[in-house]
């Protein structure tokens, strides 16, 4: 019995002990040994028994003890043993990891400052050309979003018979808002590729052109939301100070967008077919995201909530009907939440793509 | 002012340390190959191994070597495009541009735009281009395309406008990758003579990556030869071209 109690405590902490001691290649003297034993001996069972307090047992009596209880006692302890050993192994990498990532941010901030001047020119150049070469210049920003919302309201507002107040605003706003999101993540995925010529003569960080990609994309937005104004006139919607709201959530949606964009720009380079997949998930996506109808009425109880909660284009069409449409609010919490994932998302993109742009020219 | 100070102080403009390039050559990666094949291991081509050497401001420097012997991957590292996988390279700030071939291009842009932004890119501020934009469509002689998308060009109006926009920049380092001939006869001598002005330039460092063994003879200070990815020699340019001429003929 005193064996089975020993056991259970004392066994756990050998596991990080042998392993600590084995990474410091046994260069420490005995008695420190036995300090860093009784440092992993209290760390381990005070993480064992915080969790079976949290788990409802309160005092702790070799006497009265079960032996299923130990055993999950023992399981709990090895498992916070091998945990902490994982950390103790990686943990050069993860400083490393941690170290870069500042690092790159702090490239990005700089390589931001020093490109945006081009990236805002080569975006006006596509814009120019774009105008030259159509009979109908720039009409073409506003013909061709108010066809698609005239086909698409006429499907599902005549052929399914979903209605919604002010139907065709509704549909508006959602199309615009998905066609953005849309329209950069699909570009992102071959960026690198169809810019061959530039970057295989000189350097420019790679998602700076995915950055003046979206600033072409976002003013055809912006016209399309002057759009959406006129209708909002024309339907004599009730204008609110909530209509405000609109810029962050636009700011929300440039960021997201933005995130999703670096990451799949990276992935494109190496994975010649992954803009069929992508086309794929985004005509899934589109459907899911509620452009032409609204996912928390329409899609039964739980799921509706759920699609709209994780799906942060979905969340901020949502919330663009509610403020434009509706004079509600939006939570500001959840704008803040989406935005500090995309930042975090962003960053991490922006460093893999640092991290391995060098190669991009070499494959393509 | 600052151009005389640097001439008098006579150091090194580039410094090349122990370079390496390597290419994974891993071209055709799709879905079907990474889920369907056994993982190969990476083949590895090393372009460039442990090169190093260093070119005097004012300085002109040849490098000669046969198809595929790494000069063009050295001269694109050294313009920045893509980093070395080892060693380091120091331009010790100066302002650098690579004119090769088909310089980068976005083919659906007018050539007028596609100047300006090119000179962005090599870190020219947008006024101080729009200042340089005459000269250097003055100097391409290619009319009234200059407002129309590059993808209308000819190949020799293509090349004349990448070699006039290089040209006229005039940054401190210049590195040139076999462009010596471009467009009809007319602008051939007239590029040719500008290079010859811009090479001549004390001022200006220049690496030249050519097969012409004349004309490195008669251009350079020093020669370059790469074999290999490695340095077979560099020295005197009489002595390497003659010992390259031999090498090539044996």
């Amino acid at each position: 019995m005193i064996l089975l109690n020993l056991g259970m405590l004392m066994v756990p902490p050998i596991i990080i002990w042998y392993i600590h001691g084995h990474r410091q290649k046994d260069e420490r003297s005995a008695r420190k040994r036995i300090v860093w034993y009784a440092i992993w001996f209290l760390v381990v069972n005070g993480g064992s028994y915080a969790v079976s307090y949290a788990r409802g047992v309160k005092g702790f009596s070799f006497r009265d003890m079960t032996l299923s209880y130990r055993v999950k006692y023992f399981t709990v302890g090895c498992i916070l043993a091998l945990l902490i050993s994982f950390v103790i192994l990686v943990k050069d990498r993860v400083i490393l990891g941690v170290k870069r990532l500042v690092e790159d941010v702090h490239r990005f901030a700089i390589d931001m400052r020093k490109y945006f001047k081009y990236s805002v020119r080569l975006a006006k150049a596509d814009l120019k050309t774009e105008v030259a070469n159509s009979y109908l210049d720039w009409l073409w920003w506003l013909i061709e979003p108010f066809c698609m919302m005239l086909i698409y309201s006429f499907v599902y507002g005549v052929v399914f018979r979903t209605s919604e107040q002010y139907f065709t605003a509704f549909i508006f706003i959602g199309l615009t808002a998905w066609s953005f999101f849309q329209r950069n993540v699909s570009s992102s995925v071959n960026m690198v590729r169809y810019s061959k010529d530039v970057i295989s003569r000189i350097y420019i960080p790679k998602y700076i052109l995915l950055f003046s990609k979206m600033l072409v994309n976002g003013f055809k937005t912006l016209i399309s939301f002057g759009i959406v104004g006129i209708m909002m006139i024309a339907y004599r919607v009730d204008i609110t100070i909530n209509i405000l709201y609109i810029v962050p959530i636009l700011i929300d949606l440039f960021l997201v967008s933005f995130a999703v964009g670096v990451v799949f720009m990276h992935y494109g380079v190496f994975v010649r077919d992954l803009s069929y997949i992508i086309d794929i998930v985004l005509q899934m996506l589109m459907f899911m995201t509620g452009t032409f109808y609204s996912l928390s009425n329409r899609v039964p109880a739980p799921y509706g909530e759920i699609l709209e909660k994780v799906n942060p284009v979905a969340y901020l069409i949502a919330a663009m009907r509610d403020v434009l449409l509706y004079g509600k609010g939006a939570s500001w919490l959840m704008l803040l939440v989406w935005a500090g994932i995309s930042i975090i998302v962003l960053m991490l993109g922006i460093s893999k793509i640092y991290r391995n742009e060098n190669s991009y020219v070499k494959v393509v | 002012m600052g151009r005389k100070k640097r001439e008098g102080k006579q150091g090194n403009a580039i410094e090349v340390r122990d370079v390496s390039i390597h290419y994974k050559l891993f071209d055709n990666i799709t879905i079907r190959h990474s889920l369907f094949r056994k993982h190969k291991k990476e083949d590895v081509f090393e372009a460039v191994k442990h090169v190093s050497f260093s070119v005097k401001e004012g300085g002109i420097l040849g490098i000669i070597g046969k198809n595929g012997s790494g000069k063009s991957t050295l001269l694109r590292s050294i313009a920045g495009v893509f980093s070395p996988n080892s060693g380091t390279i120091d331009l010790k700030g100066h302002s650098v541009a690579l004119m090769a071939l088909g310089i980068g291009f976005k083919n659906t842009l007018t050539g007028r735009e596609n100047i300006i932004l090119s000179g962005m890119l090599l870190g020219f501020t947008e006024k101080e281009m729009m200042d340089r934009l005459q000269n250097i469509i003055d100097f391409a002689e290619i009319g009234s395309f200059i407002d129309k998308p590059v993808s209308t060009y000819s190949s020799g109006m293509h090349s004349k406008l990448a070699f006039s926009i290089t040209a006229m920049l005039e940054t401190d380092i210049m590195l040139v990758d076999e462009v010596l001939s471009v467009g009809d006869e007319h602008f051939r001598l007239k590029s040719l003579a500008k290079m010859k002005e811009l090479i001549e330039d004390k001022n200006r460092t220049v690496i030249i990556v050519s097969h012409s063994i004349d004309m490195l003879r008669e251009m350079c200070d020093e020669v370059l030869w790469l074999h290999d990815g490695e340095i077979k020699e560099i020295g005197e340019p009489v002595e390497v071209l003659s010992h390259y001429a031999a090498f090539m003929t044996r």
